[in-house]
């Protein structure tokens, strides 16, 4: 346990040592503003429904770029070697750099807050709303941090690591778009819907907490946490 | 302190380890020697736990590393041949990371850190980041990772390789200066180094020991090791007069 929170802390300071972190935040913070005035005004509504979307599909963006190197580069510049023949086990390692990665995502939903403040200063939010939309825009942050990090532990090239990612998460996240038309389609359409990402969010950002929703968010990012260990430990 | 019994790895179909026994008692040095593609490296993984071995059996300080890996790694200090350093950390932060993976203590640690910067000589550098440190200091800061926790056992995979001749001294000076302390274990093709530093030899070639003895012993006859070497691993024996 205490080695996992050595290696989370490393993973989380080490994004700070380098531009990168730096100019996601503030790429990240400075879309969120202008829309969040854009949304506001429009709409005339105290609700951070739109925000929440809006933080998705930047999530899309932006999170396979925080983790394309978090295995891979270990790979390629041997450091894996050290890691793995250290005293730790690959769970600790897993779950260590996943809890820093995630760290980072934390910081980034965090300072969202200033919105609600916001909101609560100028009107009357739906505060439950509001917490289950913060609840599934971090479930689905954190699952596309663990679908990076699994994504990054099959290769050694970042640029590999994040296409893929970019490929999976593109497709739990307009799979819908694809079966939307369809009126009847029968067992395939209604898996496909249930693998979507946003049939899933979209219920918390309106304020439903689905219990089915929650399995789906808990199972992918334990799938993904327990196949990225077998890869690190699978190596011949 | 460390042994191995009936040691093969199979890279798919290609075998790259065949059958290597061996035993090496506390205190000793010994030098893995052969020509590149021996299958060096890939024992040196095996006997740190990062490969598995396809069959055979490892014992790392009395700890069989199938069955009770942690206790083998915990008592393993290990160098590979491409230096794991965090290019990013400063010397000082990449120790304690080290350290903190290691199990040692915090408080222990800060006392202990200072040793390895004092023993590896690596005071003057503590506070720079890796990526600004020249060859030299990084192979220093690699073997300061590799003894932070006192391993009883000490792997080194080519610690001297890359380096200009005054680093070469300065680490194998280092490397010396751990005898009696640790088993250690290094493999190199330089074969001076093996001279100077080692006790015992062991040469693999194409996956096997084709010799293993004290220097002394192997020195015995008039021939020197670089003759020794060659013949032994050399398909077409030269004549040696």
């Amino acid at each position: 346990m205490k080695n996992t929170l050595s290696i989370a802390l490393k993973e989380l300071s080490g994004y700070f040592k380098s531009p990168k972190a730096y100019i996601v935040l503030m790429i990240a913070i400075s879309v969120f503003n202008v829309f969040f005035f854009m949304i506001i005004e429009q709409n005339r509504e105290a609700s951070l429904r739109d925000i929440f979307k809006l933080m998705e599909f930047i999530f899309v963006f932006i999170i396979p770029i925080l983790t394309m190197e978090i295995f891979a580069e270990e790979k390629r510049s041997g450091t894996i070697e050290f890691l793995l023949t250290s005293p730790v086990s690959s769970a600790a390692i897993v779950l260590g750099k996943y809890l820093g990665s995630l760290g980072f995502v934390s910081i980034l939903i965090a300072i969202t807050a200033v919105y609600y403040g916001i909101l609560e200063y100028f009107g009357s939010p739906d505060r439950l709303a509001i917490l289950t939309g913060y609840i599934g825009i971090y479930l689905e942050g954190a699952f596309f941090v663990a679908i990076g990090i699994l994504t990054s532990s099959w290769t050694k090239n970042q640029i590999i690591a994040a296409i893929t990612s970019y490929m999976i998460i593109f497709s739990l996240y307009f799979s819908i778009t694809f079966v939307r038309q369809l009126e009847e389609g029968g067992a395939a359409v209604e898996i496909i819907k249930y693998l979507s990402v946003w049939n899933h969010s979209e219920r918390f950002f309106t304020g439903l907490l689905d219990i089915s929703s929650l399995v789906y968010f808990f199972t992918g990012i334990g799938l993904c946490l327990f196949l990225t260990r077998i890869n690190i430990e699978n190596r011949s | 302190m460390i042994s191995t019994k009936n040691v093969s790895k199979f890279y798919g179909s290609t075998q790259v380890l065949k059958d290597i026994s061996f035993e090496i008692v506390q205190g000793e040095i010994v030098g893995f020697l052969g020509p590149n593609g021996a299958g060096k490296t890939t024992l040196m993984r095996i006997l740190t736990t990062y490969l598995q071995p396809t069959s055979g059996k490892v014992i790392i300080a009395d700890c069989d590393i199938s069955q009770n890996s942690f206790a083998a790694r915990q008592n393993l200090g290990y160098l590979p041949e491409n230096l794991p350093l965090y290019l990013d950390m400063t010397v000082k932060d990449y120790l304690k990371f080290a350290g903190k993976l290691k199990n040692i203590p915090y408080r222990p640690l800060t006392t202990r850190i200072d040793q390895v910067l004092e023993e590896c000589a690596l005071h003057d550098v503590k506070n720079m980041p890796i990526a600004n440190l020249s060859k030299g200091y990084k192979q220093r800061v690699g073997i300061a990772q590799a003894i932070i926790h006192n391993p009883k056992v000490l792997i080194l995979d080519e610690p001297t390789n890359g380096l200009d001749p005054q680093q070469i001294l300065q680490v194998r000076k280092l490397i010396k200066g751990l005898e009696h302390k640790r088993t250690v274990i290094l493999s190199t093709h330089i074969l001076s180094e093996i001279e100077q530093i080692a006790q015992r030899v062991l040469i693999i070639n194409k996956g096997k020991i084709v010799a293993d003895d004290s220097l002394n012993n192997l020195l015995k006859g008039s021939q020197n090791l670089e003759d020794i070497f060659l013949n032994l691993t050399n398909d077409n024996p030269v004549n040696i007069a």
